[in-house]
């Protein structure tokens, strides 16, 4: 039987359907539901396991619960965090909009921690900060240090109170673009039973999070493998700043489980072998709480110089046992308890042994602040492709720019998907016509999906993706060089290409985990193939891409966004993007690129 | 026959019975009540060994006796009544089955417990 | 409904044995339940040989290796491996567990590993949890207040902020329901004990307005009155909640309201 009889598509049609159920994707789900529109949910996990649900520390927003705060602040912090790689308008509309998204999150129930007047408890975070750089803000609301599990948790419960239909366990495979370069709607595999679903839509919204598992040693989910981002590529569209990856600072070392930056908010504190506090060397000011690239790359660097922790001196200790232990169980009890169970611990004796480790992506599918997907048009960089958006981790607004600050991630979650679903309602009526589907629609994912479902070759997928994580993790880490990275192209380029003799053993199509984790490493493949290109061609060190060839940020011929492009053939191809230099309105100016110190 | 029901239409089934707290409450409180009257009475059995039977006709026959031996019957009883039921609905299988069982149980209640108090009642009035 | 024995085509037979490579010295023998839903055959009870030296510390570290080196059609949820998703509940050397946070020298001799037990079974280690996810749906697990919103926060006191501690942590893995014999037998119309700490999540949530509605909702023989105080479900829960205690406060109240 042909690939394309042997498979028959069930087709839905809906105004909105949003693919990922993380933080991001449940709060664009909830709003186009409230807007009235007719909303499906594409997810490939049950959203509460989807990977915002590990964020610990807390989300950012300028309340001033806990003294003065202004979103003004908050916004100058993200410019200075984003190294100026960020677009203003967007970092505006974000810190402006924060303290309204915080509020409806607590209107939702989420169990926030609390002051003694009963207000939203909020503490210290990396690179935050009050009077635009003077006083140290706090300025991180928190549930604990479980923020993002009371956040996911409470954005389900309510996404139960509206009409948005899920589809549970339905694996995204590509998008559906018409001949117009339109996005209409989404191919998806239902995992328990094998059969293909068509969604046909006005409005698809990319809510599918980062590519962690680009690399070997990652605080992600085995799950984050941005999909949605392959899926952007594959119809054509670019991906913007891949070369930007962050590095948290507090990954157990050994597990990478991640350790929050809240523990540093609440007083701890970094040491190398000789017990020396070395971030009052390298961040005089902001010392531990500088922001997370500025602390990965002083890490990194005391252990090169050979004063690493540990029978290798390869890692950093964290100290939390001079806090109060009341302190910690009631601020830090999740972390507690990953330091018992993934380093043999207990944080109140002793410090929990640390390495710098893949976190998060600043790239993702280039949006304007509303969520509209840019095209990636060379005569026109503000083209947007009709029909699709991108929120959350997947997007690149761009507010992170080169270095996102901690708590901003679930902020940027919960303020872009509100802003999506917003825009949903505006620009749609609820059952409003669809633009027809081209007459091939989804035949693109029939072949793909049958390709590898039958795929013969002599590599497994594990051993494919094993020697694509080891190239990242070599060839494109904190520090990196011209030589390395053009070395990690070309490796990357021969993994790539070893995909041809992929080998997949499950032939079956009742919950194909070999098959569903071979189209993720697919997808993976080439963001790390983007990735690596990207930071190969940028010849400066800004945020998160810190060249030891090119140690300084160059404003002149690198303030501009990458986009990077994959093609069929498996090529990649970079062209470049200007940084938005104003801002959304003008109430607030735009701050000029100077000289990042902490 | 597949079940084309939604699965909350499924849980959700015939609603909540608003009811249950009555007998968990009761059974709480006739488990109290057992314990200083299965002690009385224990301790009542224990004090008769060997004694002849218009002894202990004279014993039961007291007024404070019998009312204690009365209240324990229906505190008894209702316990026995209730746990029953519970067993019943966990670990008999079909509805008609279950349905049986529990008449039958509180059949057998209502015989157990009225066949005692008479007992009971004739010794203290003097059958 | 009571079963006591497996219905028939349920019962696992001996399965396929994958030794180690031949180099390997530090090893552990892994059994793990297999059910293939496409071919109509039993499930089996498959044994794998696992070299030590080369394998994470956790159960979950295992069964990756395994679908890595040895059995790629070997099929279990995983996600966040660090026990907060609770993807990977299962049953390990007879607990219900998440494989993330179960270290394998946790487990003496063999490593027996099954999915949570008197579930539909879709494939391998992945139960059906429709179910649960519709009772967790029933109860309404959102702030249902009628008091006109505040502009800002709904305040709240630490006091009675501390009182969502050791509830709201759940991560709704089902190791808890699936570990209570009231569950297996009643499933259908017993909330199960997951479902009923998220029930007492919100009942106890100071800024919640609907307690009544709430608790008329829970208040009847099968989906709140099962609970025997069997206290399999504050034994079994990875995250050392106590579902238990919160269905006895979810009985005091009801008890309150009348007494």
């Amino acid at each position: 039987m042909s690939a394309s009889t042997e498979y028959e598509f069930t087709d839905h049609t809906f105004d909105v359907v949003v693919v990922g159920a993380g933080g991001a994707g449940l709060r664009a789900t909830l709003g186009c539901a409230q807007a009235g529109l007719k909303t499906a949910n594409i997810t490939k996990v049950f959203p509460t396991r989807s990977h915002t649900v590990a964020a610990q520390g807390g989300i950012s927003a300028a309340l001033g619960n806990m003294g003065q705060d202004d979103w003004k602040w908050h916004m100058y912090d993200t410019v200075k965090g984003s190294d100026w790689l960020g677009d203003q308008d967007a970092i505006e509309y974000l810190c402006r909009n924060a303290p309204e998204a915080v509020y409806e999150l607590e209107h939702f129930g989420v169990p926030f921690s609390r002051t003694e007047e009963g207000k939203i408890y909020q503490r210290p975070f990396g690179g935050m900060t009050t009077d635009y750089g003077k006083g140290i803000a706090q300025r991180t609301c928190a549930a604990a240090d479980r923020t993002g599990h009371a956040i996911l948790h409470t954005l389900y419960g309510q996404s139960l109170r509206y009409d948005a239909e899920f589809f549970i366990e339905y694996f995204a495979i590509d998008l559906i673009m018409d001949d117009e370069g339109a996005c209409v709607g989404v191919v998806a595999l239902k995992m328990d039973d094998g059969t293909l679903h068509r969604f046909h839509s006005n409005e698809t919204i990319m809510a599918t999070g980062g590519y962690g598992r680009a690399y070997f040693s990652a605080t992600s989910a085995h799950t984050c493998t941005g999909d949605g981002n392959a899926m952007a590529l594959r119809a054509g569209l670019p991906l913007q700043d891949m070369e930007f990856v962050q590095f948290h600072p507090t990954g157990i070392y050994g597990s990478g489980c991640l350790i929050t930056e809240g523990s540093r908010g609440e007083g701890g504190y970094l040491v190398n072998s000789d017990g020396e506090r070395f971030m009052e060397r390298y961040a005089p000011s902001a010392k531990d709480l500088a922001s997370r690239d500025v602390v990965s790359r002083s890490m990194t660097m005391e252990i090169r110089e050979g004063r690493g922790v540990g029978a290798e001196n390869d890692h950093i200790f964290l100290h939390l046992d001079h806090l109060d232990p009341d302190i910690l169980a009631a601020r830090l009890p999740g972390i507690s308890e990953s330091a018992r169970i993934f380093a043999g611990v207990d944080v109140t004796k002793e410090p929990i042994p640390v390495i710098p480790t893949v976190h998060y992506n600043m790239g993702g599918i280039p949006t304007n602040y509303h969520g509209e997907v840019i095209a990636g048009d060379p005569n026109d960089p503000e083209k947007t492709v009709q029909g699709l958006m991108a929120i959350g981790e997947a997007a690149c607004v761009s507010v992170h720019g080169a270095n996102r600050l901690g708590s901003n991630s679930l902020i940027d979650l919960v303020v872009f998907g509100r802003a999506a679903g917003l825009r949903a309602g505006e620009k749609l009526t609820a059952g409003g016509p669809t633009k027809p589907l081209p007459k091939n629609a989804g035949q693109n994912s029939i072949g793909r999906l049958d390709r590898f479902r039958n795929a013969k070759g002599s590599t497994p997928t594990a051993e494919l993706r094993g020697r694509m994580q080891r190239v990242m993790q070599n060839n494109c880490a904190v520090y990196r060089t011209g030589e390395v990275l053009e070395e990690g192209v070309k490796l990357m380029e021969q993994v790539h290409a070893g995909s041809e003799d992929i080998g997949v053993t499950d032939r079956s199509l009742i919950w194909n985990s070999d098959l569903i984790e071979t189209l993720e490493f697919d997808n993976l493949i080439i963001q790390a193939r983007a990735t690596m290109n990207g930071a190969d061609a940028r010849k400066e060190s800004r945020g998160g891409h810190a060249r030891e060839d090119f140690s300084t940020r160059d404003d002149e011929n690198w303030m501009k966004h990458t986009l990077s492009w994959v093609d069929d053939a498996r090529n990649v191809s970079l062209t470049y993007r200007p940084v938005h230099t104003y801002t959304m309105t003008n109430e607030v100016d735009y701050i000029e690129p100077k000289e990042r110190v902490y | 026959m597949a079940d084309m029901r939604t699965p909350l239409s499924r849980v959700r089934g015939h609603g909540s019975a608003k009811s249950g707290t009555d007998h968990f409450w009761l059974q709480r409180l006739t488990a109290i009540a057992n314990v200083p009257l299965v002690i009385f009475a224990l301790a009542s059995v224990v004090a008769l060994v060997g004694a002849d039977y218009a002894t202990v006709k004279a014993y039961l026959s007291m007024p404070v006796v019998s009312i204690l031996f009365l209240l324990l019957i229906l505190s008894g009883v209702y316990h026995m009544r209730i746990g029953m039921k519970e067993i019943i609905e966990d670990y008999v299988n079909g509805e008609g089955m279950k349905l049986l069982s529990i008449i039958g149980n509180n059949f057998f209640a209502a015989v157990v417990g009225l066949a005692c108090i008479y007992a009971v009642l004739k010794l203290g009035f003097g059958g | 409904m009571v079963e006591l024995a497996l219905p028939k085509g349920s019962k696992p037979t001996k399965g396929k044995k994958h030794a180690a490579p031949a180099d390997a010295k530090n090893l552990r023998t892994f059994k793990v339940y297999r059910y293939d839903p496409d071919g109509g055959a039993d499930p089996s009870i498959d044994e794998y040989q696992v070299d030590m030296d080369s394998c994470g510390p956790m159960v979950l570290d295992a069964l990756i290796k395994i679908k890595n080196e040895t059995d790629p059609t070997l099929t279990f949820r995983r996600s966040c491996r660090e026990g907060i998703c609770g993807s990977c509940a299962m049953n390990i050397d007879g607990t219900n567990t998440l494989a993330c946070t179960k270290g394998i020298d946790e487990v003496k001799g063999e490593v027996k590993i099954y999915p949570l037990p008197h579930m539909d079974v879709v494939k391998d280690l992945v139960p059906d949890l429709t179910n649960f996810y519709a009772q967790h749906a029933s109860i309404e697990p959102w702030l249902q207040t009628t008091s006109v919103q505040p502009e800002k926060e709904w305040k709240q006191s630490t006091e009675d902020r501390e009182k969502l501690d050791g509830l709201y942590e759940c991560i709704l893995c089902a190791c808890c329901s699936t570990s209570c014999p009231s569950y297996w037998w009643n499933g259908d119309r017993y909330l199960g004990p997951a479902v009923l700490l998220q029930a007492y999540r919100w009942l106890i949530d100071s800024r919640d307005e609907a307690t009544g509605e709430r608790l008329d909702n829970l208040e009847d023989p099968f989906r709140l009155y099962r609970c025997h105080t069997i206290m399999n479900c504050a034994k079994a829960c990875p995250k050392g909640l106590s579902p238990a205690k919160a269905i006895a406060e979810i009985k005091r109240m009801m008890v309150e309201r009348r007494v």
